[in-house]
């Protein structure tokens, strides 16, 4: 009995099963992209509302944190800055690195660090006797000492002061220190002292912690061991101490009486290294006697002022205000006395005798030495001075507020100080005080430190907080105009970087003008550095990051020249923000930003090489360059449209991805003069050429085919059947070239399936050619199917389905669609009546049967292969008329699935209930 | 006899500071294995000024001499316990004694314990157990300080005797070095001249110029030590201590603290007696830098060099009531 396909009636299936539908006053996508558009516009508009959580605070916030500050606990504080104290030692060891070790023990330094570890306790020298032994070793040869043998050294020293001090033998521990502070006195090579600072101090801070302890113990226990008073106690009776005449028979009068005085006249007749940071690293101690040792605060800031070798000094100065702050002595005060202290040191190393001051190697190297000291001790300041909530008077001190007073008041401060003063600065203050800040800055051109960097910082520093535009425009003015001097190019970009966002927030355009045209001017004919160049792309960026919009950017003076002036890495960086920016809103109609991206994408691809390395970044050039040529749109200058995707098929070789997105604007350009009119059919040809050349290059299987359809069903539209046929022929053969090459494993089954039951669909549309074998193209596909290596027992059963489903389709008096294309007859109408097109057919569908039911059979998977003959079940019973062979079909396959999957399956029983049998 | 008797004494104080005017106490340890008999245990104090002239500013003759006569300020014994016998084990025998009885003169005035290197006033405490001719007999001995205890001691603070000193090439009585003496420098400071001993030395210096890089400034306390042999006074002096105030080419203008704790033990007030006296003087050095002062074997530091400025200022400490409270 022969097979015969089911009746359909196409018409009455829709018509019974559409679903009601109803007009939407909305599009539910478009409703609200549009409303978050006003939103943003909305947060535009007004910043007040606008909530960045990296930038700072806003007002209302920050008046909040001031309270929060205020109730700072002073224990909080110190806290702070015990971190803040670790920090600085790491940053200390890790830029001035040990490894200078290697090189630096050599000669005299060896040996006096050998004479320290010397366990036998000499009678202490005085400082006299040490540099004449100094002098003695001096003539020593050279003995090298590797890093590993001086920290042993070193921590042989340490054990040594531990262990004195547990065996009662304090006096020997004393000694080891004294001898540890000496080697705070060689500043002979300068990278060296900070790591020899951060070994010493926290040896001093040792002791000083081992003598804090025992007075401690000593204070609160009596001989017996018994506490006889807590610390809480002595703090209240240290200070009634005059008052209370009992109080003289307390042991631990006599403790605090003696030790302490004995251990500090024990450091005096030494050299004032040993004596500052003895005193120093005791200096807790004091609060056994007084709450707050003024005195000898005051007496130690100036006792400091005898070194005079100025890195000692001011590290000494470092060690002083943490060993202050850590046992809260700390005090504004102090330590503006102590930084304006700081500032007659420096003042000699900046001007020479002559009056010159010009910078040589050594002054640079001792200023970034001592920069981390400077910032730790401004660190300080400003957090004391929080704590104290008097930052105003703080200032003042410092000689802030003072100008208009006394004009002749000149309050320059060194660079280096000023620069961290600037960064510590509230940043509510530093729009207060900026003018001022930028007379200082104006004033304080020395060496110590970068005035183009101080420039910077207080923009960085502006822009931070909220500013008021009234000063705003002059100082940057100002800004300007003294970057403009410097006559290099990267001092004034540099700068300028800094207040470029400042210009934009607050609009001033012709500031913005200015400050380009400085840019040329400064840059004319010259070839930018690579400093140069990543300054002017931070420029740029933020350039293009505030305008919406690139016809903006465009127009502003010079734009184009500055962008020429790139090159390099920045260049590309600056070109894939451009492209991003040019691509983000929208079709890009205009010739010149269209010339100009195109002239962007082709450097960015010249700079990229996209044959061999396949990384992230090519990936983000490739979509952006796509996606430039996705937005171009000539409107009614089609050729020109053409012509610009052969150009960039032909400038843009190496891309894949943008393959597909010429074949895509290609289609879409035949669709759309399709739709103009009869008259561009040629011009419609010669699109379709262009897709059709250009699909072979497209490397993805899947791709390719979809690309071939879509262009046949482009051309089906257009009435071009010849190459509609043509482009279908070209995919069925790439199908089965796919099957030859096989070496395309990774071909995803899924969308292999849907692109092939496409194409089927596709067919039903496609008029058969009365001239050539109707059935070619059915049977290539099938042939494809069958001799596929690649294609797994599954897809194979989908794709017989989909056969047998086109077979039956096409048997049918009435296809369900038809093309869109009035001139293009279907093939119910180009058979019509013809039964030897249906005998074929027929037959056709009886060898792919044979073939889909050994597929089923080979699928080596039990509930695959369960669902598979299910599968075609349903597709023969709604393609077939139900007749004795059918069913016996059918029935095998429901035994098969049966066998697999078991009775009682969901799916199983549904198909039967649908078969009925 | 396994293990040997042990005597100690065992004042009441730990700092062993006692006014004239105060009783000492105390006790007697005596740490034994067996029980000991004794004649008696007396303790006897002995307070002296011992004077000596070495050699160098004394003369060939009183170099011989050596050991001048001391000169006895207070000498007593007491008996604290008649003949008996003491248990093994540890006893403790507590004492007190005054060292001025109410009614007693005393040949000398009881003056502040202090070690010198020609003048010695020091205080002992010898506890003595005799026990017959079989035995050695048992002793120990303690030094003990004598701190003044008069009662028209100056009230603390004492009105600051600042002295205001200038130091330039044109003060300087010893030659210096060409450099230093046309380049010319100047240092200026105050100094408080008399000061408490329990006070440290203070004042303030200044580096107002100096055309030489300075390579130290220091300060020497210095004592001076005066007695009469015979029909001569000699007089010897010596550093106590030195306090390093500046290191290196210090900042011109710039104050900078003296600071100098008083070491208790080396020091006392300023005593003019009859047969000696002991002074004290702060000398101030300026060493400048130069290639002589490397080449120089260590010496006196206060000695006038080259390439150094001095200046010394008399020192007069005195003993105020505050003190009385230090212990």
């Amino acid at each position: 009995m022969e097979f015969e396909f089911r009746r359909r009636d196409y018409g009455a299936t829709i018509d019974s099963q559409l679903l009601p539908r109803s007009q939407a006053h909305k599009h539910p996508l478009s409703s609200t992209l549009v409303s978050r558009q006003q939103q943003a516009k909305t947060v535009r508009g007004s910043e007040i509302d606008f909530f960045d959580p990296l930038r700072g605070l806003d007002v209302n916030a920050s008046a909040e944190e001031e309270v929060e500050d205020t109730s700072i606990s002073t224990e909080a504080a110190t806290q702070d800055l015990i971190k803040e104290w670790k920090l600085l030692k790491r940053i200390l060891m890790q830029r001035f690195p040990i490894s200078f070790f290697l090189w630096v023990i050599t000669g005299h330094k060896a040996r006096k660090i050998i004479s320290l570890t010397s366990v036998e306790a000499p009678s202490v020298l005085s400082h006299s006797e040490e540099t004449g032994s100094e002098q003695i070793s001096l003539e020593e040869t050279a003995k090298i000492m590797n890093q590993q043998e001086y920290m042993a050294k070193v921590h042989e020293l340490r054990d040594g002061i531990t262990c004195a001090w547990q065996a009662e033998d304090r006096v020997t521990s004393l000694k080891l220190s004294i001898k540890v502070t000496k080697l705070l006195m060689d500043t002979t090579v300068l990278q060296f002292y900070p790591t020899v600072f951060v070994i010493v101090t926290d040896m001093l801070d040792m002791l000083g912690d081992m003598v804090w302890e025992r007075i401690k113990q000593k204070a609160e226990l009596d001989i017996d061991g018994t506490v006889i008073c807590s610390l809480l106690m002595i703090s209240v009776l240290k200070q009634e101490r005059l008052a209370i005449t009992g109080f003289a028979k307390l042991p631990l009068s006599i403790i605090i009486f003696i030790i302490l005085p004995t251990f500090l006249c024990l450091s005096f007749g030494l050299s004032l290294y040993a004596h500052s940071y003895l005193e120093l690293a005791i200096l807790p101690c004091w609060r056994f006697l007084i709450n707050q040792p003024m005195e000898v605060l005051d007496r130690l800031l100036m006792m400091v002022r005898g070194l005079a070798d100025p890195l000692a000094s001011l590290y000494c100065r470092l060690y002083m205000v943490h060993r202050m702050q850590k046992f809260g002595f700390c005090n504004s005060g102090y330590l503006i006395k102590c930084i304006k202290d700081i500032e007659d040191v420096l003042a000699p190393i900046l001007v020479d005798k002559e009056g010159y001051s010009y910078i040589t190697d050594d002054k640079k190297l001792f200023f970034s030495l001592i920069e981390p000291a400077i910032e730790y001790i401004m660190k300080c300041l400003f957090l004391t001075g929080r704590q104290e909530k008097n930052v105003l008077g703080m200032l003042e001190e410092l000689g802030f507020g003072r100008k208009k007073l006394h004009s002749s008041y000149n309050p320059s401060h060194m660079s280096i100080l000023l620069h961290y003063l600037l960064k510590e600065l509230p940043s509510e203050l530093v729009s207060s005080l900026a003018m001022e800040i930028l007379d200082m800055i104006k004033c304080s051109n020395d060496c110590s430190f970068s005035q183009v960097l101080n420039y910077k910082l207080l923009g960085t520093r502006l822009s931070e907080g909220k500013s008021q535009d009234g000063f705003l425009s002059s100082l940057i003015n100002e800004v300007i105009q003294a970057a403009s001097q410097y006559q290099s190019l990267y001092d004034y970009l540099r700068i300028i970087d800094a207040y470029v966002d400042l210009t934009l927030q607050n609009k001033m355009e012709n500031h913005l003008d200015a400050l380009l045209d400085d840019i040329v001017r400064l840059s004319c004919d010259k070839f930018l550095t690579e400093e140069e160049q990543a300054s002017l792309q931070s420029i740029i960026l933020k350039l293009l990051s505030h305008f919406e919009n690139l016809q903006e950017v465009l127009s502003l003076n010079h734009f184009i020249e500055i962008l020429d002036l790139m090159s390099g890495t920045s260049k590309s960086s600056v070109n894939m923000h451009l492209l991003n920016m040019g691509t983000r809103n929208g079709c890009i109609s205009d010739s010149t930003t269209v010339q100009l991206l195109f002239e962007v994408s082709q450097a960015l691809y010249d700079a990229t090489d996209f044959v061999t390395i396949k990384d992230d970044d090519n990936r983000q050039t490739s979509h952006l360059i796509s996606r430039f040529v996705e937005m171009v749109d000539y409107g009614a200058e089609m050729e020109r449209h053409l012509m610009f995707l052969a150009e960039c098929r032909e400038a843009f070789n190496g891309i894949h991805e943008l393959k597909e997105t010429l074949v895509r604007s290609s289609n879409t350009l035949a669709v759309k003069a399709l739709k103009a009119g009869k008259k561009h059919i040629n011009f419609v040809k010669s699109c379709l050429a262009f897709s059709e050349v250009t699909i072979p290059s497209v490397s993805t299987p899947t791709k390719h085919l979809n690309l071939y359809l879509e262009t046949a069903e482009v051309a089906l539209l257009g009435g071009l059947i010849s190459h509609s046929d043509g482009l279908v022929m070209s995919a069925v053969e790439y199908l089965e070239n796919v099957a030859g090459t096989d070496g395309l494993r990774s071909i995803d089954v899924d969308s292999m399936a849907s692109v092939v039951c496409k194409l089927c669909s596709l067919l039903v549309m496609v008029p058969g050619n009365p001239e050539k074998d109707v059935m070619e193209i059915l049977q290539s596909i099938f042939s494809a199917t069958c001799s596929s290596s690649w294609a797994m027992q599954r897809l194979k059963v989908k794709l017989f389905c989909a056969i047998i489903s086109l077979s039956s389709t096409l048997s049918q008096d009435n296809l369900p669609y038809h093309c869109a294309n009035p001139e293009i007859i279907g093939n119910d109408l180009l058979f019509f009546g013809d039964s030897s097109y249906k005998q074929e057919l027929v037959s056709f569908t009886q060898l792919v049967l044979g073939e889909l039911l050994n597929a089923i059979e080979k699928e080596s998977s039990q509930i695959v292969r369960g669902n598979l003959a299910l599968e075609a079940c349903n597709c023969i019973s709604s393609a077939l008329v139900m007749n004795e062979k059918v069913s016996q079909v059918c029935l095998r396959l429901l035994e098969t699935a049966k066998g697999c999957l078991g009775a009682n399956d969901r799916y199983m029983e549904s198909t039967k209930k649908y078969l009925q049998l | 006899m396994a293990t040997a008797t042990t005597v100690n004494i065992k004042l009441s104080r730990s700092n062993r500071i006692y006014r004239s005017s105060e009783p000492v106490e105390g006790k007697i340890v005596i740490t034994s294995a067996t029980s000991i008999s004794h004649q008696a245990i007396r303790l006897s104090v002995n307070g002296s000024v011992n004077l000596q002239v070495r050699g160098g500013s004394a003369g060939v003759i009183e170099s011989f001499y050596g050991v001048i006569k001391p000169i006895q300020i207070v000498k007593k014994t007491i008996e604290v316990r008649s003949s008996g016998k003491i248990a093994s084990g540890t006893t403790e025998i507590p004492f007190s004694f005054n060292l001025r009885e109410p009614g007693e003169s005393i040949v000398e005035k009881f003056y502040e314990t202090f070690h010198g290197t020609n003048i010695n006033i020091q205080y002992l405490l010898t506890a003595e157990i005799p026990r017959g001719y079989l035995h050695k007999p048992l002793s120990a001995t303690v030094e003990f300080i004598i701190e003044s205890g008069r009662v028209d001691l100056p009230e603390r603070p004492i009105p600051p005797e600042l002295v205001i000193f200038y130091i330039t090439q044109d003060t300087q009585r010893h030659p210096l070095l060409p450099e230093i003496k046309t380049g010319g420098f100047r240092v200026t400071g105050k100094l408080a001249t008399q000061c408490s001993l329990q006070d440290p030395l203070s004042g303030e210096l200044t580096v107002e110029a100096s055309s030489v890089p300075i390579s130290s400034i220091d300060i020497h306390l210095l004592r001076v030590e005066s007695i009469i042999v015979g029909e001569r006074i000699v007089t010897e002096t010596s550093l106590i201590q030195s306090t390093q105030i500046a290191d290196g080419d210090v900042c011109r203008n710039m104050t900078l603290p003296i600071y100098v704790l008083l070491p208790r033990l080396l020091m006392c007030p300023s005593v003019f007696a009859g047969p000696f006296s002991v002074e004290f003087k702060v000398c101030l050095t300026i060493s400048f830098k130069s290639k002589l002062a490397k080449a120089q074997p260590k010496s006196d530091p206060t000695a006038p060099r080259l390439w150094m400025a001095l200046e010394r200022l008399p020192l007069e400490l005195v003993r105020t009531k505050r003190d009385q409270f230090s212990c």
